[in-house]
Formats: structure tokens, C-alpha cells, sequence
């Protein structure tokens, strides 16, 4: 698998059989990714596998050997910096333990819709969890992540 | 002398938000020391029963497996100096489903859960008790050597029966409000180590000087011996005030020499974590032609589960905010709580306000709706001001509550008077409504409870300033706001203050992060110790804002580099009707803060489908000191109270919960999520740092009884029991 731009061959087979989750949290000390529930619903282990935001509790690692995963501690190489300052600057954070998942449901969106809409992130989002804040501030951190990354390629254009 | 503000009133990013985005943010169950067992607990299937038997022999032969504890293994088996208070672990009966019998410790999870299922337990069922009808009853099992009764609370300023027989309304009401689960995307967990006799405990805490001693009351320890390390913890809401966690933590930990890692897990905390009580509430009140209240009289019954928490404190606070934010001339309250087989209730953000909340303002939504007046005038013309007389114990109130203010703000919103045009632009088959509620709650733990919070501050040779500050911050950044309070008493940059919070080793007791009363206290605490310094600093003729590092270095030089200050709340100038020796009972408050809302609802009458797409919230919370946090807060609360008023409801049957996952109890996603206006009011609360007071739980209160208002708006029917599922919804308009 390649995690974080970095390849990782030969995962011992023993592992094959443990949740995603568990292997990014023990095995490559990737505590990024939050357990809330274990079963799909809370969206808090949520990473990007080839491009998708995929909840990884529910994901074994024998599953993805072959695939491109990205964890919130991925996101600034992969281009999300902005991403990351917007949530900083919007106040859009409390507890934050929803946060890296919300990231990266976000950060999916924008690496495949450049300047999603409200419907496009609030669908986006749908799967993620947030019990401090009223989600409200993640359309406008995600509209200037957007807005700033269009700049910057303008600039480098 | 008036200090120039300079951080204090400007929004400021929290301290952590930058290791948040980034994930490096390590929460205290993010912790895998070397070495690190795994943990595991054995809960209770069963609502009740009586424990035969249980033999752990096979667990603790179980190859990996560490330790295995029964209630025999714990020095002191019990969470609190009363027996109500509960064992650690069961130990001759269990008395609801997820109650704690065993622990284990083991090389990995696996393990640990395997050698959990080896436990041979034979329990014996006891008839469960269900309600607290029950629990009540005649010939109902005791579930305490005390009785089923957890606590009382009455109170009566005068006759009520009198002064409402001159009202041309009186309503007789009973509304049912359900039990609610806190869902921090956290679940309880953490670390505990023992090095050098000291066990060190990484575990969310909302009062971890409270945690730091039913450790070492179960470990039969001294309390220096115990240090709890209470964030970063992924939310609390009440639901870390009871949580045994740490007890569990340091068991393992002192029984394996090792350190002891655990996480519950989703099902585990949905069955045993505490909840928000469930009341079942009845009110009289009468009100003369102009909508004037002239009495209400107000019982409330609550279910806290088999083991007291919070129960009684809980409906205390229901008592006193039992006449809602109004000023009237006679009231009374009586409140009583069961203990059932059903799950056990402790704190949640709001604390016993909600239930009562919902009763008297139904009350005066119908109220206005009979007598044909505008309910947002109404509720102006009942409002409690500054400096009035509570309703119930006519004790003062704070000068600064502008509880009127927010109803006057409301009113000229745009939601608000275009109420008529929204409404009439809805299309078949929905309907839609607007409905407005308010609500007040009181800051701090109340009069004669001796309320306090210290701080501490240390500077260096460098002219960098430390200070340790509770209450803890769950999520709030509440160090952000003691630093942006710090920064703006001392004159020096933000950049140059650190603040740590929730480490009973190095912050001095504090009290917990619930009442609404961090900013107030902690914050309170914050300036008096900053003060402190400035005051010292002038007195040495140090230049501490032109000259940090040498003033640091002389006062390093001089011993004179620490201070400690302890701010104490302060009680109401007139305690009313309450007998002095009755003040900590009752515990009146001084400052409150207040929120009014307004919420447009859209209801589908084929399906029941409720939707609540726009909502205003007007807060009077003094002198917002962070003020994109405290929105942030406000919205968040907001989205809670509007969880229980159309979604959220734990629930049993027979004492075994049915509601057992996220997928059967369901929260606010973002596509449940209104348009949110969150303004504030112009107060300042005199007593309070810089002018603020407590509001993280008043903004839950005003929700459902908005959304009820709205709904009843919208189809002439008023809601009276939470929440609005589309069943319910569907049997109202059945009513309609
Ligand atoms: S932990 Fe994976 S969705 Fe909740
Ligand atoms: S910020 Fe706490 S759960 Fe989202």
C-alpha cells in the first residue's frame, strides 16, 4: 500500500486481518484517526483510499495492500493546507476529535470538486459526526479552502 | 482605573486547533505507552439481579491475560462515601444493564475480551423495576437500604392555589421529556501508570479533583498519590462529571504494575454510560386577561437510574428554574427522584433546566394562544429583570440578566415578523410554523455552596508567563479564553502566556467544568492572580509590559515569581425566603445567563417528517470574551437541545435498553442541521471577568419548547412529550 506518499510493502500477513483503523492508530502510530463507534455510523476513522473518503473501521487491511491511502496527517503534502488553516481560522473546531474525519471527508470532495457547493459538502459530510458544533462553520472553511487554492493556481499559472 | 482591552472581546482561534487539523493532537485515549496492557470490562446483561456466583479462574489462566478483579480485588468497592453512591464493581447484585462486575487487563484487546467471556457468572433475576411508578410503588424491591426515594426538593413562596383563583386561564398540564444520551464522539477511556507509588491517570474528567479523590478513595491511597490528567478528551457534555473510568484505569494499573490502557466502546457507553434524566413534569399556572402570570405551582419526577450521581443536585436546579425566566408573585416546586433499574442519569449540559423549561413554557405558548396574545409580547411582559425577585425564592438576581433584551431582540428578527408570509408560502403537504421560547439558567454551583476556582502563575526569567487554571476544557478551549484574559490584565502579548488546565498535579483545585461556570470562575480566578502580579509589579516599580524579561528576572531573583489566587463566587445579596442554614440546599443563584429563540418548523402532515430549517438564538451571556467560541458553543448547544426536541430519546424496555448503537439512537447530522443566527445582547455582568458570565447550557433550554411552539403554529396541535419522531408527529395531526 502507498500511505501518505510513502510505500509500504510486505505488511505482515498476521495483519491482514485488522481493521484499518487499528493498524494506522497501532502499527504506524497514525492516531489521527478516532474511534467513535466501530460500526460505520460516526464517520470520526474516516481516511482516503484511492480518492474516496472510506470510514477505516470498517476496512481490514488486507483489503486495501494494493491502494493509495491518505490520513488527516497525509493532508498537508496531498495539497490541504488550506483546508487545514480554514478550520484553524473559522473557529471551526471545539473538541476536535470529529475533526480528522471531517477533513478528510472534505478533503476528498475538493481533490474531486474543485468548488463544491453547500448540497455537494453538506452530502460530503453526511457521514460524519460532530456533537460540539452545529457543522455550520465546515461549509464556509471548505468554500475558502477552495476559494485559496484557486488563488494559489492562479498564481503559479 | 479602566483596563484597555486588547484580546478580550476579539475571536481567537483555540490553543490546539493547529494539532487538531493536523492530527497531532494526542487525546487520552491516543496514548499507547511501551508496554501498554489492554483492558476490557464485564457488564451486567441483565436490569437487576442477584449474583450468585462468579468464578474467574479460567480468565485469570487465560495465557496473556494480566489481571482479572472482582469487587473482593478493589480496597474500597465504592465510587463515593455513600452507599447510594454505588460500588466500583458489583459485587452482591447488579441493578441495570452495563453496570461494571468485573476487569480485566491483558496483552492485547483480544485477549482481554476473550478472557471476559470466560467468566462464569450465575445471577439470579430480581423483579426489575422499570419507572418510577415502580419504583413508587407499595410493594416495590428496594433498590437501596435508603428506599427508592434518591431525593426530594420542595419549596413554596405562598399559597398558589389562592393567588391563581382570579385567573381567567388556568392550565393543568403534564409534559414527558426522555432520557438522552451525550454521544461525545469520544467514548470514555484513557491510560493509567504507576511509577514511584504515584498512579498517573490520562482520562477525560470534568471535575478531575473529584475523580482524583474516588481514586484514591477506591485504592485506599493518599490523594497525593493520585494524579489525574483530564484532556484532550473528545467532548464530555455533562457525561464526565460520574464517569467511573479512571477508578477502572487505576485498578488495572496498580494490580499489573503496568501501564493500562482502555476505550469503551460505542455499545458499552450507549448501555452504560450516564444520561440525561427523564422527567415526567406537571404544571398549574394561571395567568389574568393580559397574559400576566399569577401563580404556577410545578412537580417534577425524575428517573436517575440505580445509583445517585447527580439525581437530587439535578432536580435542584429544576426547582429553581421551575418559574422559567418570569417574575411572579407565588410559586412552588416539588421535585422528587426515583432510583429504577433503568439506566443511570447524571449530568448533561442543561442539568434538569430542559425538563422543566419545556413544562412552563408549553404553558405559556397555550396560555398566549387562548388569550390571543403575540407569545414573544407575552413573554416580554412576564420577563424577570435585573435585579427583581426569583419567582420561587424571591431571592435578587443579578443586575446584568437581560433576559428581556433577547425577547426584544427577537422580536424585530426578520424570522420573526415575517412569520406570517413563511408560513403561507408552505406547500401541500407541508405545513409550516414558528414557534419562540426563553429560558434563563444560573452560573456557578448557587449561593452558600462556597463555590470557588484558583489559579496559579509563575513567571520566568524570560518574562513568559504560566498559569494554572481550572476548570478543565472539554472542548470549550476555555485556556484560550483564560489567555486572552490574562493577556489583556497584564498588558503583555497573548504569545507570552501559556495556560494549562486539567492536570490535578499542577493546577490547584478548581472545581468542576459544568454550571455554565468556567469562563465566569476560572476566568474570575485568571484575573485575580494576573491582577496580583500587576499589583506587585507596581508596588517593585518593575516595568512588566515595557520590560518582561527583566522584570521576570528580579522577580525570579526576589522569590516573588509565583502567586496563587482563589476566586470565590459570590452569593446573592438577598437570599429572599430561603432560610439562611437552607442556603446550600436550595443554592439560589446570583448571575444567570439567558437565551431566547425563535424556529421556523416544516412538517410534512402524509409522512410526520420534521424539519427545522432556520433558527435564531439571542444570547445574554455578559461580555463575550471569545466571541466566535461562544457562538460556537451556542450553535453546538443548540443542536443538542434540538436532538432531544425531535429525535433523540434513550430507550428501555423493561429496564434493557433498545436504543443500543448509533444506529438505532440517532443525533443531528449535518443535513438535520438549520440555518443558525446566533446574536448577542449588550450586557455586562459586574461580577464577572471583564463583564462575562457562563451560557454553554442555557442555549440547549430554549429549543424544544421553541420548536413545540412552532409546531403548534403551524397545525393548532401542542406537542407535550419529546421527542417529535415522525410518529408522534403523526398522532398529533390526528388530534389537529
Ligand atoms: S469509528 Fe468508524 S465510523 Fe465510527
Ligand atoms: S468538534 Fe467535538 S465532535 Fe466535532
Amino acid at each position: 500500500m502507498r500511505l501518505n506518499g510513502i510505500e509500504i510493502d510486505n505488511v505482515p500477513a498476521e495483519l491482514h486481518g485488522m481493521r484499518l483503523l487499528d493498524y494506522l492508530r497501532t502499527e504506524r502510530g497514525l492516531t489521527g484517526a478516532k474511534e467513535g463507534c466501530g460500526m460505520g455510523e460516526c464517520g470520526s476513522c474516516t481516511v482516503v483510499i484511492d480518492g474516496a473518503a472510506v470510514t477505516s473501521c470498517l476496512v481490514l487491511v488486507g483489503q486495501v495492500l494494493d491502494a493509495e491511502i491518505r490520513t488527516v496527517e497525509g493532508l498537508a503534502d496531498a495539497g490541504h493546507g488550506p483546508l487545514q488553516r480554514a478550520f484553524v481560522a473559522r473557529q471551526a473546531v471545539q473538541c476536535g476529535y470529529c475533526i480528522p474525519g471531517v477533513l478528510n471527508s472534505c478533503a476528498a470532495l475538493l481533490d474531486r470538486v474543485p468548488d463544491p457547493d453547500d448540497e455537494q459538502i453538506r452530502t460530503a459530510l453526511d457521514g460524519n459526526l460532530c456533537r460540539c458544533t452545529a457543522y455550520n462553520r465546515f461549509y464556509d472553511a471548505v468554500h475558502d479552502a477552495a476559494c485559496e487554492r484557486r488563488t494559489d493556481q492562479a498564481g503559479q499559472a | 482605573m479602566t483596563i484597555p482591552q486588547t484580546w478580550v472581546g476579539r475571536s481567537r482561534p483555540s490553543v490546539d486547533a493547529g494539532e487538531i487539523v493536523t492530527g497531532a493532537l494526542e487525546y487520552v485515549t491516543d496514548r499507547f505507552p511501551d508496554g501498554v496492557l489492554h483492558g476490557a470490562v464485564l457488564r451486567s446483561a441483565v436490569p437487576h439481579a442477584r449474583i450468585d456466583r462468579i468464578d474467574v479462574t479460567a480468565a485469570r489462566s487465560l495465557p496473556g491475560v494480566h489481571c482479572v478483579l472482582v469487587a473482593d480485588d478493589v480496597p474500597v468497592n465504592a465510587l463515593g462515601p455513600r452507599e447510594v453512591d454505588g460500588p466500583v464493581l458489583a459485587e452482591t447484585c447488579v441493578r441495570q444493564v452495563g453496570e461494571a462486575i468485573a476487569l480485566v487487563a491483558a496483552d492485547d484487546e483480544d485477549t482481554a475480551r476473550r478472557a471476559l467471556a470466560t467468566i462464569e457468572l450465575e445471577l439470579a433475576p430480581l423483579p426489575v423495576v422499570d419507572s418510577p411508578t415502580a419504583a413508587a410503588a407499595p410493594d416495590a424491591p428496594q433498590l437501596h437500604p435508603t428506599g427508592n426515594v434518591s431525593g426530594r426538593i420542595s419549596f413554596s413562596s405562598g399559597d398558589v392555589e389562592q393567588a391563581i383563583a382570579p385567573a381567567v386561564l388556568v392550565l393543568r398540564r403534564n409534559v414527558t421529556t426522555p432520557s438522552q444520551e451525550h454521544v461525545a464522539i469520544d467514548t470514555p477511556g484513557g491510560v493509567a501508570a504507576v511509577e514511584d507509588g504515584v498512579v498517573t491517570i490520562w482520562c477525560g474528567s470534568q471535575n478531575p479533583g473529584l475523580h482524583q479523590r474516588k481514586v484514591a478513595r477506591a485504592l485506599e491511597i493518599d490523594i497525593a498519590d493520585v494524579r489525574m490528567i483530564a484532556n484532550p478528551v473528545g467532548g464530555a457534555f455533562g457525561s464526565r462529571n460520574d464517569d467511573p473510568m479512571p477508578v477502572y484505569l487505576a485498578l488495572l494499573a496498580r494490580a499489573t504494575g503496568r501501564p493500562v490502557r482502555v476505550h469503551m466502546t460505542r455499545e458499552e457507553t450507549m448501555a452504560a454510560g450516564a444520561k440525561r434524566h427523564p422527567f415526567w413534569t406537571s404544571i398549574a399556572i394561571g395567568f389574568d386577561a393580559t397574559g400576566r402570570i399569577l401563580g404556577s405551582s410545578v412537580r417534577a419526577v425524575a428517573d436517575t437510574g440505580p445509583v445517585i450521581t447527580s439525581g437530587p443536585n439535578v432536580m435542584k436546579t429544576s426547582g429553581e428554574m421551575s418559574t422559567g425566566p418570569y417574575r411572579f408573585p407565588v410559586a412552588s416546586f416539588d421535585g422528587t427522584v426515583y432510583y429504577t433499574n433503568n439506566a443511570n442519569a447524571g449530568a448533561f449540559r442543561g442539568y434538569g433546566v430542559p425538563q422543566v423549561a419545556f413544562a412552563i413554557e408549553n404553558a405559556v405558548t397555550e396560555a398566549a394562544h387562548t388569550l390571543g396574545l403575540d407569545p414573544m409580547q407575552m413573554r416580554i411582559d412576564n420577563a424577570l429583570r435585573g435585579g427583581e425577585p426569583h419567582s420561587l425564592y424571591r431571592h435578587r438576581v443579578t443586575d446584568s440578566l437581560a433576559v428581556r433584551a433577547t425577547l426584544e431582540q427577537a422580536a424585530v428578527h426578520p424570522l420573526w415578523t415575517d412569520r406570517v408570509s413563511w408560513q403561507a408560502q408552505a406547500a401541500w403537504p407541508w405545513r409550516r410554523g414558528t414557534g419562540v421560547a426563553t429560558a434563563i439558567k444560573g452560573v456557578g454551583m448557587g449561593s452558600g455552596t462556597g463555590d470557588a476556582a484558583r489559579a496559579r502563575l509563575e513567571i520566568d526569567g524570560d518574562g513568559h508567563v504560566t498559569i494554572w487554571a481550572g476548570p478543565n476544557h472539554t472542548g470549550q478551549s476555555i485556556q484560550t479564553t483564560y489567555g486572552q484574559v490574562a493577556a489583556d490584565v497584564l498588558q503583555i502579548p497573548i504569545e507570552q502566556i501559556d495556560v494549562r488546565v486539567g492536570d490535578t498535579g499542577v493546577v490547584p483545585e478548581s472545581g468542576p467544568t459544568a454550571a455554565s461556570r468556567s469562563t465566569y470562575a476560572g476566568g474570575n480566578a485568571v484575573r485575580m492572580v494576573c491582577d496580583e502580579l500587576v499589583r506587585r509589579c507596581s508596588e517593585l516599580e518593575l516595568p512588566l509590559q515595557l520590560d518582561p524579561e527583566g522584570t521576570g528576572t528580579k522577580l525570579v531573583e526576589l522569590g516573588e515569581a509565583t502567586y496563587e489566587q482563589t476566586f470565590v463566587l459570590p452569593d446573592t445579596d438577598d437570599i429572599g425566603l430561603v432560610p439562611p442554614e437552607d442556603l446550600a440546599k436550595y443554592g439560589p443563584h446570583r448571575v444567570y445567563g439567558a437565551c431566547t429563540q425563535a424556529v421556523r418548523v416544516e412538517l410534512n402532515t402524509l409522512t410526520g417528517e420534521l424539519r427545522v430549517p432556520e433558527l435564531l438564538c439571542v444570547v445574554d451571556c455578559g461580555t463575550a470574551i471569545n466571541p466566535a467560541a461562544m457562538i460556537g458553543q451556542a450553535e453546538g448547544g443548540i443542536l443538542q437541545g434540538l436532538g432531544l426536541a425531535i429525535m433523540e430519546e434513550h430507550r428501555l424496555e423493561g429496564g434493557v435498553p433498545v436504543t443500543t448503537s448509533l444506529e438505532n439512537y440517532l443525533i443531528p447530522t449535518i443535513s438535520d442541521t438549520p440555518v443558525m443566527h446566533v446574536e448577542m445582547v449588550d450586557s455586562t455582568e459586574d461580577s464577572g471577568p471583564f463583564g462575562a458570565k457562563g451560557m454553554s447550557e442555557v442555549v440547549v433550554v430554549p429549543t424544544p419548547p421553541a420548536v413545540a411552539a412552532a409546531v403548534m403554529d403551524a397545525v393548532g396541535v401542542l406537542p407535550q412529550t419529546l421527542p417529535l419522531t415522525p410518529e408522534r408527529v403523526l398522532s398529533l395531526l390526528e388530534e389537529a
